[in-house]
């Protein structure tokens, strides 16, 4: 099993170290799509088959949060399971966020959280099972 | 005193990011003269909340291709683009803004942050409020330096007691 990720984020240097990270991870991942902003993600869900969405949330033109919102409204994208890797460090809104997708990473990240969370997420391991 | 404490949490904040982020180790350099924003690169965040203002970071010396290179991991001189430079420096204000404002005004304060930009001659600071300079942090990196430059409203004042006397 390989897994197609989707990162959204504003920062292009952001999204080069999330998809460096989950390069060098083991995790099977298969493709690595990419989106400047919620609606650019969106555009990217309805085109291709996606098994995991990591997002930012501060992002122009459509923020994370509506994303999300918008993909659990939609029959085929709203099982995807969602992983925010974001600044937020106010507890009211990451735990409000917590109900809506399945993991939370604030910045700064190590490379270990992010294998970990996708892990527990997707329930895969790094060797590909 | 509670300057003191503010310009302790600045510090942690920004050389924890630096490291964390662009994994760089960063040195204090408070007796250097202060990089003047309006002739370098700089990126700044507004934000909104409890207090209002904005954090700035300044850089000079190779200090951008520094940072740029470190957070994509590319070896020294592999001539990034002034974009991706700009960029990995708005990413790098917006983490420590991030970070710092908790820090401040504890964890259930909630805080609406405007998108990272580059400073211009007429947004020096992202600060258009006029708001004071309330902390700087000035730190040396391997390559060049960097400020970080907190402006805030006066309400930050109510949460300046409540901060550690010490750094941690």
């Amino acid at each position: 099993m390989s897994i197609n990720v989707l990162v959204v984020d504003d920062s292009s240097v952001m999204r080069t170290m999330i998809i460096k990270t989950i390069q060098m991870s083991g995790l099977p991942v298969g493709r690595i799509l990419q989106a400047s902003n919620g609606r650019e993600g969106l555009e990217q869900l309805n085109q291709n088959w996606i098994d995991l969405v990591i997002a930012d949330i501060n992002m122009p033109v459509m923020n994370g949060e509506d994303m999300i919102d918008q993909m659990r409204e939609k029959t085929e994208t709203k099982d995807i399971p969602i992983l925010v890797i974001s600044t937020e460090g106010s507890k009211t809104r990451i735990e409000r966020l917590k109900n809506k997708v399945k993991g939370f990473i604030r910045k700064p990240f190590t490379p270990e959280i992010i294998r970990d969370t996708i892990i527990e997420i997707l329930g895969v391991n790094d060797h590909g099972e | 005193m509670e300057n003191d404490r503010l310009n302790d949490v600045l510090y942690n904040v920004a050389e924890s990011v630096l490291e964390r982020l662009a994994f760089i180790f960063s040195v204090p350099a408070e007796n250097r003269d202060e990089i003047p924003v309006d002739s370098t690169d700089a990126s700044c965040v507004s934000f909104s909340g409890p207090f209002n203002g904005s954090v700035v970071l300044a850089v000079a010396g190779n200090a951008l291709s520094e940072i740029a290179e470190n957070m994509l991991g590319l070896p020294e001189g592999e001539g990034l683009s002034l974009d991706q430079q700009h960029d990995a420096l708005k990413e790098l204000v917006n983490v420590i803004c991030g970070n710092l404002l908790p820090e401040i005004a504890g964890k259930q304060a909630v805080f609406n942050f405007d998108m990272p930009q580059m400073t211009t001659e007429k947004t020096p600071s992202c600060n258009e409020n006029n708001e004071t300079k309330k902390s700087l942090a000035k730190l040396d990196l391997e390559r060049g330096r960097c400020d970080v430059i907190l402006f805030a409203n006066d309400y930050i004042h109510q949460y300046l007691s409540s901060l550690p006397a010490e750094s941690e």
